[in-house]
This record gives structure tokens, sequence and C-alpha cells, in this order.
């Protein structure tokens, strides 16, 4: 015990006495660990954005529609689209369910009083926006009776606002949509970026009674349905809930499969963030082959050290010391130049980070866990890297060593 | 006189093999030295003094023959009882001194002690103070190596051989750097540290420098050829006046 301090002093005066070299060995190392932390780190702060919007969606969400499937490059429909009496059972007879909103979607030129847009409009009841809890900036939302009577209102967002009308208030104003004059009624507050990187507030929200007459032409099927449950415990009840009234509503045999999709937001959830996982994962993988290269640095320097060092070696031999003695000193010179690397890139990770939000606004927390690994990778590295070298300088013969010019 | 044995060597020899070539380096040695003794070893360049000094300092071991050092059979030792006599038992000098670079002088007399698990020399620095201040450099602790000029280093050398209060010292051609006047300065301190009961083996080159010891043994081909004391020892006055002489 008290051997391996003194071989502790001893390899910190060893690095003390080429601190330059060291310095250099140590930038391979500082680089990668700070590399790892930034890009794991980035990952996770993505994922967590997504996350968190996935979550503002609401938690209730459940999402119905036509099952699509592959065939011949193109999508192609199975069985019959989701459709009025689908949605009548369901709000008959679900339990589980407690607001429903049909929506159906189309492409349309969109002419305001200051601008215009091609852009796609949503058909959808009063309730979707309870659902989606969308609220309100200003106005109002339509109402049952508009869907009922099939009016030409809409509720729009702040982009789409900001492109039609620019300066003006857009209440009680109106706009075409391919043509046909629809009053505004609500503006939505802002909402920003969505899950998937779409504005949601580049949005044009009308009944899908009116969508469906005036700009689709037939009242044959939804393109979705949209749910909550009554509370987030029960989600996943009100997708078997579901599944079981549509089986019976479309008539499935109990051997056939489903024809139609039920997606909840916790699967949503899952799904992005397999995809943002495997996205760090990624990234951490790249990052931490420039560690490698770091590793691979330590190791080239090292044995450059130890023929550069080889009388040195074969003079503490010739004194008394053993091979694991050397091997040791060695090692431990490896493995704290990989662990101040470590820790030096950990303060450039985190200090990267906070570059970054000051830059870009976008905020990346370090997670605690890429210091652990860059950390963690950094000693390993230190230790596989430092072996071969320091085994190298031990397994020298004195009197060659004590000759070597 | 039974004066303990510091070395003893029954028939050692030493065969290099370099592939198909084998170099009979040493044959037949058989010398006994004892405690006290200050004994120059002299021979033709390649005559085998320094592969017989690396056996007896147990960097090397012999092809045959058996080797014992103050009492220890060391032919049966394995590479960490080896490194453990020569860290307590032998003190070396080369004739490239071999110090750390950009080192203290403190810090390379210190140097055996770091790996001395005896637990005797609890102090090392003021082990290694008193061992310079033996060998004159009290004044020169805290210089760096390349600060020394090479007589300094050597005595630096020798102080770290003395560290560890060595059964003998053991030095190769440490004077084979030096000019006569530092070669004269580097033998009296030898002679010096003998008077202090220290058992000392000097390879040397020159006849004037082997004249400082008690006795000289003559190597030829790896074998010895003559093994006697020397009747007019050197000191360093008479060595000092025989320099102005031919000067
Ligand atoms: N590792 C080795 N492999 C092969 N031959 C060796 C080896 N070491 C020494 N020899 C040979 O052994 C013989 C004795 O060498 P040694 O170094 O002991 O001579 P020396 O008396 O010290 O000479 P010098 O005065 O030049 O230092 C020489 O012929 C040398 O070539
Ligand atoms: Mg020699």
């Amino acid at each position: 015990m008290r051997q391996l301090f003194k071989t502790f002093k001893v390899a910190f005066k060893a690095i003390n006495k080429n601190r330059s070299r060291s310095l250099l060995t140590v930038l391979g190392i500082i680089i990668g660990v700070g590399a790892v932390i930034m890009t794991i780190s980035a990952g996770e702060g993505a994922n967590k954005q997504v996350q968190d919007q996935i979550s503002g969606l609401g938690t209730n969400l459940l999402m119905i529609y036509t099952k699509m499937e592959h065939r011949g490059g193109t999508h192609v429909r199975l069985g019959r689209p989701i459709d009025k009496k689908d949605f009548d059972i369901l709000q008959k007879n679900s339990v589980w369910i407690s607001k429903l909103s049909p929506l159906v979607n189309i492409g349309a030129q969109a002419v305001g009083p200051n601008g215009y847009k091609s852009t796609v409009v949503y058909g959808v009841n009063h309730e979707y926006f309870d659902i989606l809890s969308r609220e309100l900036f200003s106005g109002d939302y339509f109402k049952e009776e508009d869907v009922k009577l099939a009016n030409k209102v809409c509720v729009i967002g702040e982009t789409t606002r900001e492109e039609l009308f620019v300066d003006l208030d857009p209440i009680g104003r109106q706009i075409r949509l391919d043509k046909i004059p629809f009053t505004v009624v609500g503006l939505l507050k802002e909402e920003g970026q969505g899950a998937m990187g779409q504005d949601q507030d580049d949005i044009i929200l009308a009944p899908y009674t009116t969508i469906q007459d005036r700009l689709i032409g037939h009242r044959r099927g939804y393109d979705m349905i949209m749910a909550s449950a009554i509370n987030e415990n029960t989600v996943s009840d009100a997708k078997i809930e579901a599944s079981e009234l549509l089986r019976e509503s479309h008539k499935i045999r109990d051997f056939e499969k489903d024809d139609f999709d039920i997606t909840t937001q916790v699967e949503l959830q899952e799904i992005t963030g397999n995809i943002t996982g495997i996205l760090t994962i990624l990234l951490g993988a790249i990052a931490s082959i420039s560690l490698i290269v770091g590793g691979i640095g330590i190791m080239n320097i090292m044995l450059v050290s130890v023929t550069e060092r080889t009388r040195e070696i074969g003079t503490r031999l010739a004194i008394g010391a053993r091979e694991s003695d050397i091997l040791t000193q060695f090692l431990i010179e490896a493995v704290v130049l990989s662990l101040a690397g470590g820790i030096l890139g950990t303060v450039l990770g985190i200090v990267g980070n906070h570059i970054i939000y000051k830059l870009t606004n976008f905020y990346i927390p370090t997670a605690p866990y890429s210091i652990m690994i860059g950390f963690g990778f950094a000693a390993l590295v230190g230790i596989a890297f430092g072996y071969f070298p320091a085994r190298k300088a031990a397994k020298l013969n004195p009197i060659d060593a004590l000759r070597y010019e | 006189m039974a004066a303990k044995k510091v070395i003893e060597t029954k028939k050692l020899s030493k065969v290099f093999k370099n592939g198909e070539i084998e170099v009979h380096a040493l044959t037949d040695i058989n010398i006994l030295i004892e405690d006290g003794e200050f004994v120059a070893i002299m021979g033709a360049s390649g005559s085998g003094k320094s592969t017989l000094l690396n056996i007896l300092g147990c960097l090397d071991k012999p092809s045959d023959g058996e080797y014992f050092l103050d009492g220890v059979f060391v032919n049966n030792l394995n590479k960490n009882q080896l490194a453990a006599i020569r860290n307590q038992k032998i003190g070396f000098i080369f004739q490239s001194y071999n110090l750390l670079p950009r080192t203290t002088a403190l810090e390379n007399v210190e140097l055996p002690l770091v790996y001395n698990r005896t637990g005797e020399f609890l102090n090392p620095s003021e082990h290694a103070k008193k061992a310079l201040e033996k060998v004159g450099l009290g004044n020169r602790i805290y210089h760096k190596t390349n600060q020394l000029s090479g007589g300094e280093q050597q005595r630096v050398a020798i102080a770290r051989a003395l560290v560890n209060n060595p059964a003998l010292i053991l030095s190769d051609e440490a004077t084979g750097n030096l000019d006569s006047k530092a070669s004269i300065e580097v033998a009296d301190l030898f002679v010096k540290l003998n008077d202090l009961g220290k058992t000392i083996l000097m390879i040397t080159h020159e006849s004037d420098i082997a004249q400082f010891a008690k006795r000289l043994i003559y190597l030829r081909d790896g074998r010895v050829l003559t093994d006697e004391l020397i009747k007019n020892r050197s000191t360093k006055e008479s060595a000092i006046r025989e320099l102005g002489l031919t000067e």
C-alpha cells in the first residue's frame, strides 16, 4: 500500500516533468469526453423537448384512423374507412371515452385581406379544442351549432393570422378557402413547434361538416377520429373498448385483423422516445470514436515515452525497482492523464452546452449519465491503451535498457 | 582474520548465444571478496569485465557456476528477490551516471529508497542529504542534473549508490567520462568510503586509477589472469603530483 503511494508520487513527478507533452497527450481525451457529453446531452435535450410536446397534446389522447398498408409502392386502405357510423357508435356506447372529434383535411388556397397561402385545412368538431387542449388568444371557438349547420366559420393560428392579416385583427373578418368565404371567429394561443417539428400555429380549423360539403364534396369517411379518455389512467381501457366497438361496427370476424389503428399519446411518446434514443446512441457512438482516437494518442505518446525513457527504466530496475513497480508507474501515468482529460473534457462539455444554449437558445441540460459515460470511458481508454506501453517498459531487460543509446 | 565473505563465486561462466555464434564471455571465474576490500578489475576491451560486474550486481544470471552474495545463494532467486537484493545490498555506479534528467540531486539520490520495501528508511530525504554530504555535494542538493558538472553528476550517482547503505559498491568505469582531475577525485572518494568500511569493486581502464585500490584482478578472454594485492597504492596527493609532472 505504501509502495503504491510511492509509485503514485513517481508517476505524478514524471507527468509534471513532461508537462507540455502530457497536455498534448490529454488533448485527444479532452475533446473526446467533451464530444461524448455534448452529443449525449443534445440527444437527451431533443428527446425531452419532443416528449414535452407530446405530453402537451394531452395525455388522454387517442387517435383512431384507417389502417394503411404498403403495397407495390403506394399506400392502400384496408377495409372500410372510419366514418360517421363509427363515430356515432363510439359516442353512444363508449364508457371510457369522454370527448370525440372527427378529423378531415384537405389542401386549399387560403386568401386573407393582406396575404394568401397554400395550406391544409382541418375539419373538426367543437370538442377538438378540448381534446388537444388548444386555448384561445381572442374571439371564440366555433360551437356545436356551427358543426350541425355546417356554418362557414373557422379558427386560425398565429402564423396563419400573420400571413393572411399581417397587422389586422382577424376576428369577425373573412378569409377565402378555395374561393369560399369563411368568417374567422377565434384566434388560438401560440403553441410553437410540434413534436415532429411542424408549426402548430400554422393552422386553419373549421367545422368538419363544412369542409366536407364545401371543399371535399362528399360526407364519406373521416381521416381520423380524435378522442380523449376520461382520464390518463383509462387510456388503455379506452383503447381496448374502442377497438372492440369498431371491430363490431366493421363486422370483423375473430380471426381477422383490425382494419383500423388506434394510437395513444403514450405510444407516441414511446415511439419518438425510441427514435431519439437511437439518435442519442448513434451520436454518442460517433463521439466515442474520438475518445478511442484519443486513447490511441495516449498509447502512441506513452510508447514514445517508454523508448525515450529506456535508460531511466534501466536505472530504476538496476537500483531495485520490480517489474510491477514500473508497470504500475506507467499505468498510473496513463490513467492519470486520461482522467485529467476526462475532467477537462467534462468542463469542456458543460461549457460547450452552455455556449450552444447562449447561441441558439436550444437548452441542453448536461445529462449526468453522459458525464459518467465520458469519464468511465476515459479511464477505460487510459488503462486499455496504457497497459501495452507500460508492459513494454516493465519487461525491459535492465542491462539492455542501461546500454540503450 | 575471519572476515565476512561478501562475494564468493565458484566456476562462474557466462555464454552469450546469438543464433549459431556462442561467445564465452566468462569462463570458470573463482573469486572471493571479503568485507572491507577495495578491488579494481582491469582487462582489455571485451575481456568480460562488465559481464562479470552485471552478474555480481544481480542484473544478469550466470550460465554456469555458483554465486553467493553476502551469504545468499543468488542462483535460486526469482526476479522480485533479485530486485530486492539490488535495492538493499548493492550500490551501482555507471560510466554514464544514469541520473534522471531534469531532476534534483536530492530526488536522484532518494530514488533507491522509493523502491525499498523494508521500511528502514522512513525519512528518505534525510538519508539522501547525508549521502550527498558524504560525497561533498552538501551545497548542491537542489541543483538539477543538468546544472552539475560531469564529476559532480558522478558524485551524485555515488551518493545514490551509498544511500541504501549497501554491502557492496559496484562501479563500471565510473571515471570513464571524466578528466584526470575529476577521476582522481572520484577515486579518492572511493578510498575514503573504503576507509569507512565499504566493500568496493571497480572496473577501470586506467592503471593509475586502479592503483588506488587494495587489490587488482586482471581479466583476459573471460578468465582471471592475475589476482594480486597492490603494493604501492596511490593517494590523492601522489596522483596529483604525478599529474603535474606529465602536464
Ligand atoms: N548481450 C550480449 N550478447 C552477446 N554478446 C555479448 C553480450 N554482452 C557482452 N557480450 C560479449 O561478451 C564479451 C565481454 O563483454 P563485456 O561487455 O563484458 O566486455 P568488457 O570487458 O566490459 O569490455 P569494455 O572494456 O569494452 O567495456 C564481449 O565479447 C561482448 O561482445
Ligand atoms: Mg564494459
